[in-house]
This record gives structure tokens, sequence and C-alpha cells, in this order.
């Protein structure tokens, strides 16, 4: 290793010295982390990798795109100035990359580019969309509805409202993970100030009847918010078609940078809003801080490309998704799909294996970067709250996998990934009594087990 | 207007850029994959002013693509991945 090292250093002193030639060869000897090594095991917690594991589990976060760390490069190195100053080149330069990033993010869901705050995540936008509507008219509208399987920010944002007074209802879906129009209609009061609903679930991927609800919310002049952090760029959106009045969206999870999200406010009719934030009053006095430019940049680089490519991405991971569905069901009985087989988006792909323990099949698929769920919960061995509230029997919830496919996913893997699931289902279930009794035609459900 | 050599030959520069890389297999598979996509489609273009707009975007393409392929080879892991290690055929 030493030699190896010290020969690549000698060839990057002869290039820059000698050659007169390009530097970028002799840049590539120059690495700022070790070579690949020959053996290749990896070690980390206690287990051993051959390689690093293909990934599949872009609902947690995407790689960033190259095309987007080239928008970003030049704000992380040159042009490193304060978006606010006023007062020289430094301070211009990054406020028209912070404005061209802002009509990007504007463009991918069809709004303007002034009705777009950037933020810190998803995160902080579902905080200030629920916190803030709800405290601006707290005197008159005391009433908030959302749904059983959002996202447990919007959630905990809702229970610290309760916390100070106000009333949430909490919606429950049905089976395939949809909610009830008629139920949602019924549940909205006249002091209902917000109705916020998850565009795209991020544990089953199922999409809600986004147009549908904005109507409903229109005509009963409610505000509509919707968590919209697995569908920006990955399914059409338009805020204006659907009457969505807010809409929340994460940079990582549509190959940008993390660390940086933004809000959609409506102006038109005007949305107004507390801001959570106080200090110098920058994005409009709604979200005070200054605004990281490079990861704006990013953020906006991240749509402009995912506007462009949705189409073929939409069909690279319909083609992926298919084949790992069909590949697992062909080979394995006892597998279900979690969510609505239609209205979903395909790039997750959450199943459950009968008479198998998730976190033993977890576990045994290590060469494969998957989870059971949200990457927020999946530290706690308890069965997700999203599956439950579609009534998934608790066994089936404890053995949820969730497959997410992207834009960088390749058929390979997806071959691959089936291969080693259904080797170790099938190894798993070798070892199950349960599955033997079921094998035999013993009805598992219609057993009375003794106490001990 | 580039020839159909010049096409072949700016086609074959992608191809060989997605290499680099570093240790990013899927990042060297898409380069790979939307290379061959984007020329497939504008291989059934026909209006002279739309491959004139195609030409100059790939030209930009590929010069996001040269600079970041020193910046993954940089950067990139001590370790391969799980499958570049996979037996050639299967991969």
């Amino acid at each position: 290793m030493a030699l190896r090292a010290a020969g690549a250093g000698l060839r990057v002193w002869r290039a820059a010295l000698g050659s007169g030639g390009s530097l970028l060869p002799s840049l590539r000897g120059f690495t700022a982390q070790a070579e690949p090594v020959e053996e290749e095991v990896i070690e980390k917690k206690g287990i051993q990798l051959r390689g690093a594991p293909m990934y599949l589990d872009m609902q947690a976060t995407t790689p960033l795109d190259p095309r987007v760390i080239d928008a970003m490069l030049p704000f992380m190195t040159e042009q490193y100035g304060n978006p606010h100053s006023r007062t020289h080149l430094y301070g211009w330069e990054a406020e028209e990359a912070v404005e061209v990033a802002r009509g990007q993010v504007a463009g991918v869901i069809g709004a303007d580019a002034k009705e777009i705050i950037f933020t810190s995540g998803a995160t902080e936008s579902n905080n200030l969309a629920i916190k803030g509507v709800a405290g601006f008219f707290r005197d008159k509208k005391k009433h908030l509805i959302t749904t059983q399987t959002d996202h447990k920010c919007v959630l905990d944002s809702c229970r610290y409202l309760q916390q100070r007074g106000f009333d949430v209802t909490y919606l429950p879906v049905q089976k395939n993970g949809l909610v009830d129009l008629g139920q949602l209609a019924d549940a909205i009061r006249p002091d209902t100030s917000l109705v916020s609903v998850m565009a795209v679930n991020n544990e089953i991927g199922v999409v809600q009847p986004l147009a549908d609800i904005g109507k409903l919310c229109r005509e009963k002049k409610v505000f509509f918010h919707t968590d919209a952090a697995q569908a920006v760029g990955k399914i059409p959106i338009d805020v204006n078609a659907m009457n969505i009045d807010l809409l929340s969206i994460s940079g990582h999870k549509l190959y940008g940078p993390k660390g940086i999200g933004a809000i959609y406010i409506r102006r038109r009719p005007r949305v107004r809003l507390e801001a959570q934030m106080s200090g110098g009053g920058q994005e409009r006095g709604l979200r005070s801080g200054t605004v990281p430019h490079f990861l704006a940049v990013g953020l906006g680089a991240a749509c402009d490309i995912a506007a462009q490519e949705m189409q073929r991405d939409q069909a690279h991971i319909k083609r992926l998704s298919e084949r790992l569905y069909k590949g697992i069901t062909s080979q394995l009985q006892g597998v279900v799909l979690n969510g609505d087989p239609e209205a979903r988006y395909w790039g997750n792909i959450n199943l459950s294996f009968a008479y198998v323990e998730g976190e033993s099949l977890l576990m045994g698929l290590k060469d494969v970067a998957v989870s059971s769920g949200s990457a927020c919960t999946s530290a706690s061995l308890e069965p997700s709250y999203v599956l439950r509230a579609l009534g998934v029997e608790e066994d089936m919830a404890h053995t949820s996998i969730r497959f997410g496919i992207g834009r960088f996913t390749t058929e390979a893997e997806v071959d691959r990934a089936v291969e080693l699931t259904v080797q170790h289902v099938n190894k798993l279930r070798e070892m199950s009594p349960l599955w033997e009794m079921v094998q035999e035609g013993i009805d598992l459900s219609k057993i009375e087990w003794a106490q001990h | 207007m580039a020839s159909p050599a010049e096409a072949r030959a700016l086609f074959r520069e992608f191809l060989r850029l997605s290499r680099h890389f570093g240790t990013s297999y899927n990042i060297k598979e898409y380069v790979r994959r939307r290379a061959r996509e984007g020329f497939r489609e504008a291989a059934a273009v026909t209006d002279t002013a739309e491959l004139a707009k195609l030409w100059e975007a790939a030209q930009q393409q590929l010069a996001v693509v040269r600079r970041q392929s020193v910046v993954y080879d940089l950067y990139s892991r001590r370790h391969k991945h799980a499958m570049e290690l996979l037996p050639k055929e299967r991969a």
C-alpha cells in the first residue's frame, strides 16, 4: 500500500512538473482518500460486508445528482457571499443565484417564484404551515384536520397545538391507505382553519387524491396544506390545478442536498401565517436566518433536473419496480403489497412477508440497504403506525420491507435484490414452525394458543 | 451541424468518462444509460434547429460529466460497490 501511494505521488509530481499536458489525469492519482483496496471486506457495527451494499432506500434519502453538485460547487468555493448583502459583488451574485433557484423550485410545482420560501427542510416547512396558519387564525378558528398516516412532524405539530387548546381531527384511512373524501367533508367544521394531507406516503407510497381534496377544501373555504416531500419532482404536481394553498418540499428526497427545503405559500387568495423564527426578517419575514445559498442552488438545480427528467425517471422506475414485484411474487407465496396497487408512486414498494420475522430478514439482507419503514422509526421494534392505520395485522406489520427505487437504481441491482430476498425468505421460513404448519394445511387463525 | 461521426465520437466520450466516477457504481451506470437514451432520442429528431439545441445541451452535459468524474474520483470510497464485485457474467 505504502509503495503504491508513493508511486502515485511520484506520478503526480512528474505530470505536474514535466509533461505540460492536461492536469486532469494526474489529479486522479491525487485522491483525498485512499484508493480502493484489494480486499473488499467492510467491517461496521459488528457485521462484515463484501463491498458497499446496493442502495434501495430512496425514501430515507436519495444520492445527490452529479449535476446538482456541479451547480453547487461554484458557491462553495469562490462565490461565497451572503445573499442578503446589498453593498458588494459577493452579495449580489449570491442573491442572483438564490433567485434563479427560487424560480426553478416554483417551476416544478407550477407556482410563482414569489410564493416560495426557503427553509431547512420539509420538517420545518410542515411546522411552519401547521403552527403558522393555526397561530394566525387562533382567535376565530380552533380546528385542524390531518390523517393518521401523515408524517411524524405533522402529527407532532398537531399534538403541540392540541396542548395549546386547539382541536385536531386525525382522519382514519381506508384499507388501501387512501383518505375517504366523504369522511373528510364530514370532518370539516365552520371553525376549521387547515387540512393537511400528505401527497405521497413515505412508508407505503400511496398517492392521495390531491385534486379532489383541494377542490373540497376550496369549496369549504379551508386552507389545504400538503406534505409533498416524497412527491415533488417524482409525480406531476400543479398547485393551481390541484387547489393547493401550502406545500412542503424537501431537498434530499429529489436528489438534492440535505439541510434545505422550501414551502410554497399561495398569494392569491393570500394565505396568512405566523412566522416561527424571529430574526433578520429574511424570506419576506416568514423565515429569518441567512439563506444557505449553495444549498438553495442545489435544491433549485434538483427541481429543474427533476422537471426535465420526470418522464424518463417515471418510465425507468415503473419498469424496475414491476420487475421487482413480479420477481418476488412469482417465486414466493404469502407476499402482500401494502397500500393501493394503483394510486401509488412506483418508487416505493412496501411488501409484507408472511411467517417471516422482519428484523431477521433485514439482518439477512445486509447486502441490500433497505428498511422496514421510515428511517425516523427504524430504531424501534414497534410495527409502523402507518401500517397499523391501514388495519394491517400485527404479524404482517412486523414483516414489512420497503424497497425504494430511484433514478440511479439499475436493473442488475433489482435482479440481485430479488434473488437475495427470495433466498433469505425461504431460509427463514424453513426454520419457522408456523410456516411448516401452514404447509400442512393448518389454519393458524383457528388455533387456540395456550396461555403461559 | 454535427456529422454522424462527430455524434458517435461525442457518445463514446460519455461512455469513456462514465468509467471514472470513483466507486459510484450507480452514477457510472446512470451516465451510460442516460447518454444512450439521449442519443437514441436525438436520432429520431429531424428538425435542424432542434438538433442544434440538442447538440449544445449535450456539450454542456459532457462538461458536467468531465468535471464531476474528477470530483467523484477524488472522493471515492475505499471499497468497491457490491455490484462491481459480482462475477462478471452476472453483473
